[in-house]
């Protein structure tokens, strides 16, 4: 015999696959605060790099508890979110900037050289830069949704609207704009992740991206849309092609932020795998966990064995 | 009793929305087979070894084994697991009368599927409906039930919400919410009906491929099957406690608090009338957890399963 009041209740609510075996906060040489996680400890090690403050380390968290049982893995929060600062000066986002909080986190973290995990303009841009500028540091690189500035043209719906200008609408990808942000940045925030999210039954990777953009602040995402950037598409496939580090692309076919055709040509310049996958929109480690996980393991696996 | 009118084994609604096609599987069965009871066919899939055999029972006839796709890789991994699909859905028979949908036929089916897999004893799961079958086999047949698992139970004893309460024959002046729940309704507009049954199963935030799953196994059934169904005598309350009182082997009861369809009233009252039974409430759980939260409750199972064997 038994009566309700007596029944255990087992609580509905998300839990965290794997916490971190060590956390830090390191200081980047601007003065930025970095917050930092260390998972595992087998080898080689995977960064798994923040993409824009849109959005923090938690993007990875369908990554995490996956590889960190094989490998070592590090993930930190991007400037600008997370429980990282977030500078509000545009010059705080330049490239070089970004690519220095990955030296700093790895000299941190005591991590010689890793595998970059990228997802986006953001990181894996970043990654490309770092495998040039400090190629010991870098054993391998995994690009999702490969987002190469220059390499292609942007999506036509991603031009359609000035970020500047004040718009007669505050309709569809209008809402990419830097006045709208100020009035609605939650507003912003769900529509962009519904757009690249397009995929069906993906409320749950919806609602975490939002919650996600939500903790980080309307000031630094300006500031990073504001960042100088000025190499042109030569400047940017000879850095492209300089990469000697190992390397896959991998891209959804129906990416609404970042054009195949960029992953296309990333993997002409560099002679690179691309692996398309078919239906998939942008967030695809978010959305498609179990395809990405198998990527990495399997491209870290051809690392060991000599055989990228 | 009702006469039956049917086009299409698969009902009228069938034509209209085609079942999804075949999905990947995550395990394939080692084995599948027909049994045949009385000119009706059974289809049955086996997964695993190990001991014991877990048999995941069919509840209401609007879904078919591949309800279990949540549970069945893993339990395979540890347990023998052995599925059927309901008469009236999936690859089983959908005999044309409503007298073949009994509650007791029902019961007929899973103790024909263990022996046609020789399987002696087991651990009966269910889900909603398949608590009352189950009840039936593990009061009467207690010497081939281990232990019973039912959760979110549908019955005839406990609290009930007067929400659903709407005849099933009367030609209703709405078609809003459980007036859905109708004949006419139903033959009108099956595609409705599902939609709006399974947005009441899974209350669950995120649960948007759960519903389109069962909508699609819900066509594979149709209108007119399910309407047999509907004729087919179920357990009274007196019935249900009185196999309650028979049941010799340790029960878990699971209910979700927000189980939009039985409520908490009838899983409550089956912890209490059965001798040997554990019940676990799941906050903010809908009514199908096995789809919605697989890994809750495989593990609950799973748990459950193994203090069995620390008993033996």
């Amino acid at each position: 015999m038994i009566s309700r009041a007596a029944a255990p209740t087992v609580r509905h609510e998300p839990g965290v696959a794997r916490r971190p075996d060590s956390s830090g906060v390191v200081t980047a040489s601007d003065g930025v605060r970095l917050a930092y996680d260390v998972y595992g400890s087998g080898a080689p090690t995977i960064l798994l790099l923040p993409s824009a403050p849109i959005i923090h380390s938690r993007q990875w968290k369908a990554q995490i508890h996956f590889l960190s049982r094989h490998y070592r893995v590090v993930a930190f929060d991007g400037r600008g979110n997370g429980r990282s600062d977030r500078p509000t000066d545009a010059a705080a986002y330049i490239d070089e900037r970004i690519t220095g909080d990955i030296v700093t986190v790895l000299d941190a973290t005591d991590t010689d050289r890793a595998v970059l995990v990228g997802l986006c303009g953001d990181g894996v841009w970043r990654a490309i830069l770092l495998a040039t500028s400090r190629p010991e540091r870098v054993q391998g690189i995994v690009a999702f949704a490969v987002g190469v500035p220059r390499l292609s043209p942007p999506h036509p719906h991603r031009t359609r609207w000035a970020f500047d200008d004040e718009l007669p609408t505050d309709e569809g990808w209008a809402k990419v704009n830097r006045h709208y942000w100020r009035r609605d940045y939650p507003g912003f925030a769900q529509f962009f992740f519904e757009e690249i999210t397009s995929e069906p039954h993906s409320t749950k990777a919806i609602e975490d991206a939002v919650d996600w953009a939500l903790d980080g602040s309307v000031d630094a995402m300006i500031a990073d849309a504001d960042a100088d950037f000025d190499l042109d598409l030569a400047a940017v496939e000879a850095i492209c092609q300089a990469v000697r580090a190992p390397m896959l692309l991998v891209h959804g076919s129906k990416d609404s932020c970042q054009p195949l055709a960029r992953a296309e040509r990333l993997s002409e310049l560099t002679g690179a795998p691309l692996v398309i996958v078919e239906g998939a929109d942008h967030m695809i480690p978010g959305r498609h966990p179990v395809i990405a996980n198998l990527l990495i393991r399997n491209f870290v696996r051809s690392l060991e064995e000599g055989e990228p | 009793m009702v006469t039956a009118r049917r086009a299409d084994p698969r009902g009228p609604s069938h034509a209209a929305s085609q079942p999804a096609r075949e999905q990947s599987r995550a395990r394939y069965p080692d084995e599948s087979g027909f049994v045949e009871r009385d000119g009706v066919r059974t289809f049955y899939e086996v997964y695993g070894h190990g001991d014991p055999t877990i048999v995941l029972v069919p509840t209401w006839q609007i879904v078919h084994s591949r309800l279990w796709k949540g549970q069945i890789p893993y339990l395979a991994r540890h347990h023998r697991v052995v599925t059927f699909d309901p008469r009236g859905n999936g690859r089983s028979d959908r005999p044309p009368l409503s007298e073949a949908y009994t509650e007791r036929e029902m019961a007929g089916d899973i103790v024909a599927v263990m022996d046609a897999t020789s399987t002696d004893r087991a651990v009966l799961v269910t889900r909603s409906m398949g608590a009352q079958r189950g009840l039936i086999v593990a009061g009467e047949y207690p010497d081939r039930v281990l232990g019973l698992v039912a959760g979110g139970p549908s019955l005839p004893i406990g609290e009930r919400s007067g929400e659903r309460d709407f005849p099933f024959e009367d030609v209703l002046a709405t078609d809003e919410g459980w007036a859905k729940n109708n004949i006419h309704y139903w033959r009108r507009d099956f595609d409705g009906y599902l939609r709006f049954f399974f947005s009441r199963c899974f209350t669950e935030p995120h649960s948007t491929k759960q519903i389109e799953d069962c909508v699609g196994w819900g066509h594979e059934i149709g209108a007119e099957t399910l309407i047999l169904g509907e004729y087919a005598a179920g357990l009274t309350a007196d019935e249900t406690l009185a196999l309650c009182a028979r049941v010799r082997s340790p029960v878990l009861v699971i209910v979700g608090d927000h189980d939009a369809i039985t409520g908490t009233g009838p899983a409550i009252a089956l912890a209490a009338a059965v001798p040997d039974a554990r019940l676990i409430v799941v906050q903010g759980g809908g009514h199908v957890q096995d789809a919605r939260d697989p890994v809750l409750i495989n593990l609950l199972i799973h748990d459950f399963v193994a203090g069995l064997e620390a008993k033996r």
